[in-house]
């Protein structure tokens, strides 16, 4: 059996104080597997990022628990939290959010200076990273020399650098081209297939999504529906994300 | 949303900003008030000296506070519109047109500034009644002086603090007018990122940084003598030059090895201090210069001042040994001694046979002196510190340091001393000079100190030449030092005016005064720099802090724990604070080993106290900082 890497289970998320309360998430079930790429989609406003941030351990749910493999995220204080987003997420963000006082290298390494591992473990995973990522050539650059592309493809190693049970990638083709978000999603993907890196993609982007193998679909804070990607190839998978948008409604696709 | 309103909505929310600065603006008003009312009383200036130009040391200290001030209120301003420059941008962007801005800002700042003046006058006022007490005291005057309110002085602090506030008003009008829509918005994001440095030039101007920093050093420490002025320029130069460069290229290229050396293992502390530090290390280098010169300045003038304040009593020991001498007048020494018992004085009374003759040391006619000849045993006797040196040798006591006696090179030893140019020789070898008198300095002859034996020869050998004569000394020593105070009354009285007889208790007075009068000049500049120096660090560190919440944002989402962060963040200021200072200490031991060639005492744990002082100060700007950051660390995720 495959192990459960992330279980949600009525997660409910709430803003504003009594007598204008505005729900957010109204109980959100979610069950992410040992190697999923999953994505994320629904309209604005359906609470896509917020169920990120909350899986994440960035923000904190009002109801619900959430397991990330065994550990109770609701049970944990702020330290506990802080730690464990270190040791065991990973992080990709719109807009990069890469330290620009640091190089390439640098910043993919900020999150292991800590752990146990050695500086020659760090090193050699370093390497791995930065040939899959295409970005080797570029390690002592600072991110204001680099093209966006580039600038994602550093995030995403950093996001991967301590081996994390799972990677959060909020709209991570947001700020890129097509080119640029093209290449990112196949790496992401190899990367998924080849060592079963778990992934959970927050996008409006169909194409995006495409690459996953599961797609979830948020409307009003709930589970709209779920499409798998199965053995369809990614035009096929594409399609039928398109149909499901257009019930949906919200974001109107006029582009295929 | 009406013009007035928006003045009013952006004072207040500055007040709350930058309440630093206009704390600053006010603390240095109320200090130049203080100043300008000092100047502007009579009474006060009155209490002079004879031989001290005491109002010119006013004025001069007075014009340097006003040049700090300077430029720490158009740096701080600098600062200010550099903050706030998308705000700027903003009013623009909505359609305001530049003059309106500028009118804004300037009406904004208008307001403030009148505030701050106001409450920095008053302020003032009370201040002043707290500086003229410090001063009594320093000065050990019994004599309140009253300071009155002086209208005068009002006016000159508010003509000159209007004009600091024009200027910085020019300072906002260019700002507005001059910079694009594109540079308000894009102002904090500018930072230079730091280039691998070229080789072969940073290694020569970081290595030039550190050698004329040296050089000067080095200079520092020989005996000035000639030209004394221009050396002190030159040192000077050299070790500001020298500074900019250590900040400017050789600081950055240690930084750069240390990281290279990481080869991207940099660790989160590292990162947070090192990498930051020299991302902005190309626009930090001036402020960090002057930041360093600054308190090199400061700690200089503080500790060198607080030296002579402190060592004014073993000062007027070295130059009187004695309370109260009478130089070969034992009718008036008799009539003293009964006068001192009769008002209950307990007293030491000793008497010492010296001679005065002509004596010639090395070759050629320069080296005949008038020479006085003391007895070792006899000032034993009367409780002196005094080494009996062996027959026909002398010790001199020569009182001042080489460094300010005329001849430029301090004698070699041992040389000897040909008495007697009537043509009977004697000769004695000189192999010793103490950096103090062993006899009053008002008796006149080069002092030197020679057995009874070596005395008994001489006077055998030579009973007459000219220029020979037998002193006798009578010497009084007291030991309790308000009756030391009495007996300088009765003595002052005995004394012919013409004479120059100055006794030590009035001679302890004066230099108290004196030097009392210097460290508080010195002490009341240094405040003012301080506050300054310390200021300007604390309103670079928190723009650079707001320019850095998003990085600690990342690092937050990232997982790393506000501990963590602020412990980055403390090795950061830690490097921030303690390189100028470390640079500017350093700067000021040399300056002030300079110095202390000028007097008799040591001068080392009176400067270290001033120092650690002074340093104490400074870190206190740091922990503000730190606590500044720990504010936006928090608020970070």
């Amino acid at each position: 059996m495959v192990k459960t890497v992330l279980h949600a289970q009525e997660v409910r998320k709430s803003y504003g104080v009594r007598g204008n309360i505005q729900q957010v998430l109204r109980g959100i079930n979610l069950r992410v597997l040992e190697g999923e790429f999953v994505g994320i989609m629904g309209p604005s406003g359906s609470g896509k990022s917020t169920l990120l941030n909350i899986l994440a351990t960035i923000d904190k749910a009002t109801e619900g628990t959430i397991f990330v493999e065994d550990t109770d995220l609701s049970k944990m204080s702020n330290i506990e939290m802080a730690h464990f987003r270190r040791t065991k997420l990973g992080f990709i963000f719109q807009d990069y959010n890469l330290l620009d006082t640091l190089t390439v290298k640098e910043n993919i390494l900020l999150p292991v200076t800590l752990g146990k591992r050695n500086k020659a473990a760090a090193e050699a995973d370093y390497q791995v990273l930065a040939k899959d990522l295409l970005i080797e050539e570029i390690g002592h650059q600072y991110p204001h020399e680099i093209s966006g592309g580039q600038r994602q493809r550093t995030s995403a190693a950093r996001a991967l650098i301590h081996r994390p049970s799972i990677v959060f990638a909020d709209e991570p083709t947001g700020a890129l081209d097509s080119k640029a978000a093209s290449t990112l999603l196949g790496i992401l993907e190899g990367l998924n297939r080849e060592r079963s890196i778990t992934i959970m993609m927050v996008t409006h982007d169909p194409v995006a999504s495409s690459y996953c193998s599961r797609v979830v679909f948020l409307k009003d804070g709930m589970i709209y529906s779920e499409l798998y990607r199965g053995n369809k190839t990614r035009q096929a998978f594409f399609k039928e994300l398109i149909n499901v948008q257009a019930v949906l409604g919200g974001d109107h696709v006029d582009t295929v | 949303m009406t013009q007035f309103e928006l003045i009013i909505r952006g004072m207040r929310r500055n007040i709350k900003h930058y309440f630093l600065y206009y704390f600053a603006f006010i603390f240095s008003t109320s200090l130049y008030f203080v100043f300008a009312t000092l100047q502007n009383d009579s009474s006060f200036m009155a209490a002079s000296f004879s031989n001290f130009k005491f109002s010119s040391i006013f004025n001069a200290a007075g014009i340097l506070v006003l040049v700090i001030v300077v430029v720490f209120m158009v740096y701080a301003n600098h600062i200010f519109l550099k903050r706030r420059s998308k705000e700027i941008g903003l009013y623009q962007l909505v359609g305001l047109t530049h003059s309106m801005v500028a009118r804004l800002l300037i009406t904004e700042n208008a307001l403030l500034g009148a505030g701050a003046l106001l409450i920095g006058m008053g302020s003032g006022v009370i201040m002043s009644r707290l500086f003229v007490l410090i001063l009594m005291k320093l000065m050990g005057s019994q004599s309140l002086i009253t300071l009155s309110f002086s209208g005068k002085a009002a006016l000159q602090t508010m003509i000159v603090f209007t004009v600091l506030i024009v200027v910085t008003w020019m300072q906002m009008v260019f700002k507005v007018y001059r910079s694009t829509l594109l540079d308000l918005f894009q102002s904090d994001r500018k930072g230079d990122h730091p280039k691998q440095p070229r080789n072969f030039l940073s290694a020569v101007m970081g290595l030039a940084g550190i050698i004329l920093i040296l050089t000067g050093y080095m200079l520092s420490s020989q005996a000035l003598g000639q030209h004394l002025f221009l050396k002190l320029l030159t040192i000077l130069g050299m070790t500001i030059l020298g500074t900019y460069l250590l900040f400017r290229v050789t600081i950055g290229w240690v930084f750069y090895r240390i990281r290279k050396g990481k080869n991207g293992h940099l660790g989160l502390s590292n990162s947070l201090s090192l990498a930051t530090i020299m991302h902005r290390m190309k626009n930090n280098a001036n402020s960090l210069t002057l930041i360093t010169v600054l308190s090199a300045m400061t700690l200089t003038m503080v500790a060198i001042s607080y030296s002579l304040y402190y060592s004014a009593g073993s000062e007027s020991r070295g130059m009187l040994p004695y309370d109260f001498i009478f130089e070969n007048n034992e009718q008036d020494s008799k009539s003293f001694g009964s006068q001192l018992e009769k008002a209950g004085i307990t007293f030491a009374h000793g008497s010492i046979e010296a001679l005065r003759l002509q004596g010639k040391n090395g070759s050629g006619k320069e080296g005949v002196h008038s020479l006085l000849l003391l007895t070792a045993e006899e000032l034993q006797a009367t409780g002196a510190d005094i080494r009996v040196p062996v027959q026909n040798e002398a010790i001199m006591y020569k009182g001042l340091k080489w460094a300010l006696s005329e001849e430029r090179t301090s004698p070699s030893f041992s040389q000897t001393i040909d008495f007697g140019p009537s043509g009977v020789h004697v000769q004695i070898t000189l192999n010793q000079a103490v950096d103090r008198y062993a006899m009053n300095y008002s008796v006149l002859g080069r002092q030197l100190v020679i057995s009874l034996a070596t005395m008994k020869s001489i006077r055998e050998n030579m009973p007459i030449s000219p220029g020979y004569e037998s002193i006798h000394i009578d010497t009084y020593l007291i030991a309790d030092q308000r009756e030391r105070a009495l007996a300088s009354g009765i003595y002052t009285k005995m004394i012919k005016k013409d004479e120059f007889n100055p006794d030590f208790d009035s001679y302890y007075k004066e230099s108290i005064r004196k030097f009392g009068l210097i460290l508080f000049i010195a002490g009341f500049l240094s405040l003012t720099f301080l506050v300054s120096t310390g200021s300007i660090l604390y309103f670079m560190q928190m723009t650079e802090a707001e320019q850095e919440r998003k990085n600690y944002t990342i690092l937050r989402q990232l997982g790393f724990e506000e501990r963590e962060i602020i412990g980055g963040i403390i090795q950061k200021q830690w490097f921030v604070f303690s390189i100028p200072l470390v640079i500017g200490l350093l700067h000021s031991i040399f300056a002030v080993k300079a110095a202390s060639a000028l007097t008799l005492s040591d001068l080392t744990i009176p400067a270290a106290i001033a120092m650690s002082v002074y340093a104490l100060i400074y870190f206190m700007f740091a922990v503000l900082t730190v606590i500044y950051y720990i504010r936006i660390v928090r608020t970070a995720l």
